[in-house]
């Protein structure tokens, strides 16, 4: 269970405060979405739980599975389960895709106290998860997504989730920047992964992804606090009347 | 008009070694002569310093206060498998071997069985005993004026003599192995005079590489004058990895016939000050020149790599790519000319050097050059000092990779870019491991 309990976060060299007192749980097995406005602290929501310097939490906590993961490196986090997907990937020049996915896995495995995933069992089942994204094993020779579309970037981000096997799946606007087809195949690739073991929490502007990933809970994230949870009709009802009641301006 | 300038201590010993060892210095007459006339000129012209342009952030003065014994004829026991050991991932490549230890021939360290289509002699072998007219060009490989060579002139005590058959096409790389062995340290000069024939093919490597246990100190001179013949195809590769506290000086001085394809490579660890001088003609209408390097430093360490490229023809190509890893207090520099003489129309240059900077400490100097004197030509060059970027240290760590691993990660992919250049599998996959050895050895430096 993700439980974020009164979250305060500040810009860490400006005195900039972005997140003013966050609550929300995930429990296991659920998909909660978090919608609200541009610049509303989404993304910064998303690094923080996933430990990305340049924040810094002035009050609350984030727990995973009870346990705090504030005074934990990025890789620990990984370790213990959890995952971002970008919303904007970044460009690795000079590592192969390959590399990197291989890295990620072995040395996550090592953290577990799993042996290394040897050559052939990995190449096996990059190429089958690979497949089912329409990602070939030839655009993973290359560097990691240097050169990519919008579209590939997002793929292989999923790809990196479903090699990686997290258990807390962060998704920011994983649905910007894709085609109807792309976002179909992106969808089908996180509700594969869906299991009462996961949580999930989906990050999104716009209400058409939870058309294909359907959310358990909506959360409305505004003014740095959220200001409003509901079933997925409340996606609906926000598509219609977007967020100028949360924002106290209008859209 | 002298200036009247007071010779610092290297210098002096330097000059009087040459007196007392003269005798045992292999070569006729014709030899020794030139020998003399060459620490003549080094005796008035001194070591290289900063007021020199081409010596601005290499003050060569300055680093080489004091000078090691003169090495002439060592005698250290040396086996095979302490060759094997010093040169670590090296050791894998299969390749026809010759040694030297100290500067000397080691016909018991070496093996030549099975080579065809070359014929390699020792130098100091050649010295002695080579007419006139022969022995006069072995003396006079490089520039004469540069003080570095006329001290390689004055004490070369031994190299490779290498002559690759016309149209010779070599199935093994061709090692020319430099040890440096013993408890005491050496100044050691040694010599490398290669021929390509035409349209040959072949692949050679200089390492110079230290027994362990060896001392740590030790001042190398090494020259390597290379002709390739019309048409032939040369990998020149040299590997110069140390301990830190070494002094290695280097001169490659290339000449490019008709239509020669030349890919050169260049690795460099471990030296407390190398200065690499690679100077590259072409002779002839069509030549390819792909000239590239790596260079990882740390603590104090100095790595000097200084180049000048003359189109003094028509229609050549000319493509280099160095790059360099700086921790530390670590300083690179990259001095590259590109000459385009008036004639030399057609000319296509590109130039790049680039520095990762692990340190706020670490410093880079790059002087890219460009002295184009024609107008139908396509030159460029470009040079990069960059750190590792956070973002995509986070990335990885996200990924569940921890920093160190993340930082190797990333360090290897951009020194991967230099070495991708090496296109012997075994080479490139030796120089990766010794890569990636270097980051794993400053892991333990912390
Ligand atoms: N590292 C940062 N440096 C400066 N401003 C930032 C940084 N991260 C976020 N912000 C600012 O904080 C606010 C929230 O940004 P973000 O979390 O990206 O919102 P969202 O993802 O909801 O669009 C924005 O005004 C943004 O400009
Ligand atoms: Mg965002």
């Amino acid at each position: 269970m993700l439980e974020i309990k009164n979250l305060h976060v500040k810009l860490a060299d400006e005195d900039r405060v972005i997140l003013k007192g966050v609550d929300l749980v995930v429990p296991k097995g659920e998909v909660h979405a978090i919608m609200g406005p541009n610049g509303s602290g989404k993304s910064t929501l998303s690094y923080v739980i996933a430990g990305r310097d340049g924040y810094e939490v002035t009050e609350g906590d984030i727990l995973w599975n009870g346990e705090s993961v504030l005074g934990m490196e990025p890789d620990e986090r990984a370790a213990k389960g959890v995952f971002l997907a970008f919303q904007y990937p970044m460009e690795i020049p000079g590592v192969a895709g390959l590399t990197f996915l291989r890295t990620a896995l072995n040395a996550l495995r090592k953290k577990r106290g799993e042996d290394e995933m040897n050559t052939a069992a990995f190449m096996k089942l990059v190429k089958e998860k690979g497949a089912k994204l329409n990602i070939d094993v030839e655009m993973l020779k290359r560097p990691v997504n240097v050169g990519f579309s919008g579209g590939e970037k997002k793929r292989s981000e999923i790809l990196q989730m479903a090699m990686l096997e997290p258990t807390l799946c962060v998704l920011d606007e994983t649905d910007s920047g894709l085609d109807i087809d792309a976002l179909r195949v992106v969808s089908e690739g996180v509700n594969a992964l869906r299991s009462k073991d996961r949580a999930f929490l989906v990050i999104t502007h716009y209400q058409r992804l939870l058309n294909h990933i359907v959310p358990d809970k909506v959360h409305v994230l505004a003014n740095g606090r959220i200001q409003k949870t509901g079933g997925k009709e409340l996606a609906l009802e926000l598509e219609k009347l977007g967020y100028a009641g949360f924002t106290g301006k209008a859209a | 008009m002298t200036i009247a300038v007071m010779k610092t201590k290297a210098e002096q010993a330097l000059t009087e070694a040459f007196e007392v060892n003269a005798a045992k210095l292999p070569g006729s007459t014709a030899v020794s002569e030139a020998r003399r006339d060459a620490i003549g000129k080094f005796s008035a012209s001194g070591l290289p310093h900063r007021r020199i342009e081409e010596w601005k952030y290499t003050d060569l003065r300055n680093a080489m206060k004091d000078t090691l014994a003169v090495s002439v004829d060592d005698a250290v026991k040396v086996t095979i498998a302490d060759v094997i050991v010093a040169l670590g991932a090296l050791a894998h490549v299969d390749a026809h071997r010759i040694t030297f230890v100290n500067g000397r021939y080691r016909a018991d360290l070496s093996d030549l069985a099975g080579a065809e289509g070359i014929e390699v002699t020792p130098l100091a072998a050649a010295l002695r005993t080579a007419p006139p007219k022969v022995a006069a060009g072995l003396t006079a490989v490089g520039a004469a004026e540069d003080a570095v060579i006329t001290l390689n002139t004055a004490f070369m005590t031994d190299g490779a003599i290498v002559r690759i058959a016309p149209e010779a096409s070599l199935a093994k790389p061709v090692l020319m192995v430099f040890l440096r062995a013993g408890a005491e340290g050496r100044f050691t000069a040694v010599r490398n005079v290669i021929s390509a024939g035409e349209a040959s093919t072949s692949t050679l490597i200089e390492a110079h590489v230290a027994l362990p246990g060896a001392s740590l100190e030790g001042q190398m001179n090494a020259l390597t004058g290379l002709t390739a013949a019309k048409g032939a195809h040369v990998t020149h590769i040299k590997i110069a990895a140390d301990f830190g506290k070494a002094v290695h000086l280097s001169n490659w001085d290339v000449t490019l016939e008709a239509h020669a394809v030349y890919r050169g490579f260049q690795y460099t660890s471990g030296q407390s000050l190398a200065r690499n001088q690679i100077a590259v003609r072409y002779d002839g209408e069509g030549g390819k020149l792909d000239l590239s390097g790596a260079f990882l430093v740390r603590g104090t360490e100095h790595v000097d790599t200084t180049l000048v490229v003359d189109h003094a023809v028509p229609r050549c190509e000319s493509r280099e790519l160095f790059k360099g890893v700086l921790d530390n207090n670590g300083r690179g520099i990259f001095q590259g000319k590109i000459i385009v003489r008036p004639h030399a129309q057609k000319t296509d240059g590109k130039q790049m050097a680039q520095a990762l900077m692990l340190s706020p400490d670490a410093e880079f100097d790059s002087k890219p050059e460009l002295e184009i004197y024609a107008d139908d030509v396509i030159c460029g060059h470009g040079s990069t000092s960059a750190e590792l970027e956070e973002d995509m240290l986070f990335y990885c760590k996200s990924r569940g990779i921890p920093d160190n691993e993340a930082r190797a990660l990333l360090i290897e992919s951009f020194i991967g870019e230099a070495l991708d250049k090496v296109e012997h599998e075994g080479v490139r996959e030796a120089l990766s491991t010794m890569a990636r050895d270097w980051l794993s050895a400053a892991e333990k430096h912390k």
